[in-house]
């Protein structure tokens, strides 16, 4: 297989152009952390653009920064931490997850669009995408969006190439807004409820003037006497409903008591603080209790986003019907589901229950058999899936970037 | 009219009445309007300066009238431009001689209100504010808030993708709509994303959202709805020197705080407005800040300290801080009447809507004063301080010889100034026909071919509100060809490994 590392955006065009040319698709990599996700490419060249890894511009008053698509994630977290502010959505971190080494680019991250526990109030990777360069599969260079966060100057491709996969454009350069780190946050925990109390008590807190800025639980699981990740905050092996407040320190500590008054009926919350509450988030986004390296990892693991009041009993009632083992976020909405290895993820169980209640799931972890056997990606209805794959033909209709990433059967097309 | 639209088709207008009878048959009685004197409602929308009245008017009322009607203009090769409330302020709505204006007015439903989920959805025709007073009771509201929120419709928020004053802290309408139903132009009924946080598959929401009614019909949509934070409270900072209004937006953002709202304007504007709602503007100041900061009152109080010391680190020479609804509502009622406050003093007015960096703000003020000069024309300015999104107001007046066209000259160069700086063309009004001819300013004709190709995958006939946006149409085969670049036959010289 060759590997061409591009340096620059030029490379990146002719490098397009070339395969183009010979009728020889790409994959698109940065550090090749989220590989693993989506089905087998029909490719045998890849496009590198690890590179590309140079922060262009970093404007803390203007709460932008621009960077080449290939800068590594974690440098480019640590530069604007350095500076006290944050990606509001939370950017996850697959490589616990998928059991790889712990890398990833800003590319990469903005292509899967995998948003936290902080999307419920602040958005995702699609929201947070201000601008972007990009080589599209006709080999020319592009750019969308602006460098201001307030733009409506033509069509928003930008929400386009978020969670696109990389089967749209290579992205070159990127311009996200970056918002200030919150000064101060409290968790309120919940020990004891079962899936539906805690969807209610997620519910309320939601629908409170409080400004809940993450809203997870944690079952009860017999697969999980010691939550991995989570230290003693799990240590009773209880079921824990958790729920996130970020602000100034007197209106975090203000808006965790009236919360508290909010929730008594769920039980008597405990007050987590700071460090302690942020290892928790931080365990909770990159779904620490399904890690490869843990008692479940090598179970298939799906994420099914759902409208989050219906979550706590799609939940329940899909682990009771697989005996696998589910953690709720985004009051709900976001159910992160572990299920014992069989030769289809249970896929059918699952995109039935997602389906059911209007939403989609998508096989985050799963070997390469099963891959071969199991849409990864929610299958659409014929419209939307039609309308889709013609938005798609026109960035790339040669299907030349990442063929067959999001549809099984499609890299022998 | 210095902006052309697309040429008529004779062959079409030619059939009229027999397009007329066509549409009585899918939307009957009333819904169809062909008389020149009820259609005059319709020949503009919030850009005044350009009418026309359109060939025929429809107003369906269900979304298999709206299919009907689409696919049986596709099929005949109608053109057809969609409108709802008709506020756009870029002429996004102007209809075209040689088209059917589908309104979408007669959709007023709230279909279903759901505060488990947050989420209410709703018909396109029914105004912003219904949706916020439709959930007030439960202390919920819609967080995008464009100025014209009683009379503009949600659907036309969702095609131009509005902001308002509260979109720094809460974002844009692309920010808080989780899904819709659409109708293509060939008819057919999509149902995209629902009560998720996230769609499935490719976000065709995002991108329908501000596609400025060029892609395909909205019959239906989710927003999210958020509770009323406790309390707010506002700031009136008046400063002697508009840069030093500038450098304090610049340092309250610096420091960590997003307020609900951070609104300014200029000596002009303040006193247009003073006049109009005498709510107390400081008359001697250049620069006017109203910020305002809502959450709970104990972090309200706070964040009022903190801002206010800011404020006066950086010069202000007066600060009022409301201490009542009745003070904030004042402090705001003459910002929200600044157009008509302007339109008062003026015959006419031309409202512009860059976005620049906001450090450029002092920069792209003193350009406004230059251009005000050099056109010979006033100036208001009035600005969206923390998003950077500026709305100068060029007054002109109509009845005097090649005032319009030095207005439209004198607004062109604030854009360019704009793009210049950084920034970009519009902010929240959309690009419709008003920015059309300037976006090769802002973007390639690459860049323009590629947004055109997403239109053809949605409109392949290019038949849906043609002529606005993209200042040359091209034919969606034309686009599609791909350009094989010659003697390029192997990869090039890039290090492999």
């Amino acid at each position: 297989m060759d590997t061409l590392k591009v340096r620059d955006a030029k490379d990146v065009e002719e490098v397009v152009r070339a395969a183009i040319a010979n009728e020889q698709p790409l994959e698109i990599i940065g550090h090749g952390s989220k590989r693993s996700i989506g089905h087998a490419m029909a490719t045998n060249a890849v496009l590198d653009v690890s590179a590309l890894n140079a922060v262009t511009s970093y404007e803390p008053n203007e709460l932008i920064i621009t960077v080449e698509a290939g800068a590594p994630l974690a440098d480019v977290m640590s530069l604007i931490d350095s500076k006290n502010q944050q990606f509001a959505f939370e950017p996850m971190h697959t490589a616990p997850l998928l059991g790889t080494p712990a890398l990833g680019t800003i590319g990469g991250m903005i292509a899967a669009g995998l948003a936290g526990p902080r999307r419920i109030r602040a958005g995702g990777a699609r929201d947070h995408l201000l601008g972007a360069h990009a080589v599209s599969g006709f080999g020319d260079s592009f750019k969308t969006g602006g460098k201001v966060v307030k733009n409506v100057t033509g069509y928003d491709l930008c929400k386009l190439l978020a969670g696109s996969w990389g089967t749209l454009s290579v992205m070159t350069e990127v311009t996200l807004k970056v918002m200030p780190k919150p000064e101060a946050e409290r968790t309120l925990l919940l020990r004891g409820l079962d899936d539906a109390a805690a969807n209610k008590a997620m519910t309320a807190a939601l629908g409170s003037p409080f400004d809940v800025s993450g809203a997870a639980h944690l079952p009860k699981s017999a697969f999980r006497p010691k939550m991995e990740g989570l230290g003693a905050i799990a240590s009773q092996g209880e079921a824990l409903t958790v729920l996130r407040l970020e602000g100034i320190t007197a209106s975090a500590a203000h808006r965790a008591a009236s919360l508290r008054e909010l929730l008594a009926p769920f039980g008597t919350a405990v007050v987590v603080e700071d460090d302690a509450s942020a290892a928790l988030w931080a365990a909770i986004r990159d779904v620490l209790p399904f890690a490869a390296g843990g008692a479940l990892g090598a179970w298939p693991v799906w994420r099914i986003v759902c409208p989050p009041a219906a979550g706590g009993t799609l939940g329940q009632q899909l682990a009771r019907e697989t005996g696998g083992d589910v953690l709720y976020d985004w009051g709900g909405g976001l159910i992160w589901a572990a299920l014992p290895p069989n030769a289809d993820a249970h896929a059918a169980a699952v995109r039935r229950r997602a389906d059911a209640v209007g939403g989609h799931a998508m096989l985050v972890r799963a070997s390469e058999d099963i891959r071969r056997s199991v849409e990864v990606f929610h299958p659409q209805p014929a419209g939307v899936a039609a309308l889709g794959e013609r938005v798609r033909a026109s960035f790339d209709p040669k299907t030349i970037l990442n063929r067959g990433r999001l549809t099984r059967g499609a890299a022998a097309a | 009219m210095a902006i052309m639209m697309p040429a008529s088709d004779t062959a079409v207008l030619a059939r009229r009445s027999e397009i007329v009878a066509a549409l009585r048959a899918i939307v009957p009685g009333e819904g169809v309007i062909d008389s020149p004197a009820e259609m005059r409602v319709y020949e503009s929308d919030g850009l005044t300066a350009y009418r026309q009245p359109p060939m025929v008017v429809v107003l369906p009322d269900t979304t298999e009238q709206v299919s009907l009607v689409l696919k049986y203009c596709a099929a005949e090769g109608i053109k057809v431009v969609p409108r709802g409330s008709g506020t756009s302020l870029s002429g996004g709505a102007l209809p075209l001689e040689d088209g059917v204006l589908l309104g979408l007015g007669k959709f007023k439903r709230i279909r279903e209100i759901d505060f488990d989920n947050r989420v209410v959805v709703t018909e396109p025709g029914v105004t912003n504010l219904a949706i916020s007073q439709a959930v007030a009771h439960a202390g919920f509201y819609y967080a995008p808030d464009p100025s014209s929120q009683i009379a503009c419709s949600i659907g036309g928020n969702v095609a131009e993708n509005s902001g308002g004053v509260h979109c720094l802290k809460y974002g844009m309408t692309t920010n808080n709509v989780l899904g819709c139903e659409i109708v293509l132009m060939s008819g057919e009924i999509l149902r995209i994303g629902g009560k998720g946080c996230e769609n499935a598959g490719y976000d065709l929401m995002g991108v329908i959202t501000g596609s400025e009614g060029l892609l395909g019909v909205i019959t239906e949509i989710t927003v999210r709805i958020l509770q009323k934070p406790e309390t707010a409270r506002a700031l009136m900072v008046g400063f002697a020197e508009v840069e030093a209004a500038g450098e304090c937006v610049a340092r309250i953002i610096g420091a960590g705080i997003i307020p609900g709202g951070m609104e300014m304007m200029d000596k002009p504007a303040i006193h247009a407005a003073e006049a109009f709602v005498h709510a107390g503007y400081p008359l001697d100041v250049e620069a006017l800040l109203i910020i305002e900061l809502d959450g709970p009152g104990v972090e309200v109080d706070e964040l009022i300290t903190r801002v206010e010391a800011i404020a006066q680190a950086c010069g202000s020479t007066t600060c009022q801080i409301s201490t009542s609804e009745a003070e904030r509502n004042l402090f705001w009622a003459g910002r929200k009447a600044a157009f008509p406050a302007v339109g008062r003093i003026s015959p006419d007015y031309l409202c512009m809507d860059g976005t620049i960096p906001r450090g450029a703000l002092p920069k792209a003020l003193a350009r406004i004063r230059e251009l005000s000069e050099k056109y010979q024309l006033g100036v208001a300015n009035v600005f969206h301080a923390g998003d950077g999104n500026l709305h100068p107001l060029i007054l002109y007046d109509a009845n005097k010889p090649g005032e319009i066209e030095r207005a439209e000259a004198f607004g062109a160069d604030i854009l360019r100034a704009c793009v210049e700086f950084g920034g970009v063309l519009t902010g929240e009004h959309g690009v419709g026909i008003e920015k059309r001819d300037l976006m090769p300013e802002m973007f390639s004709e690459v860049d323009l071919n590629q947004q055109q190709r997403l239109k053809c995958a949605f409109d392949a006939q290019g038949l849906l509100n043609p002529g606005k946006v993209f200042p040359t149409l091209h034919r969606c085969a034309e686009l599609g060809r791909m350009h094989v670049h010659a003697g390029k036959l192997a990869f090039p010289d890039i290090p492999r490994f």
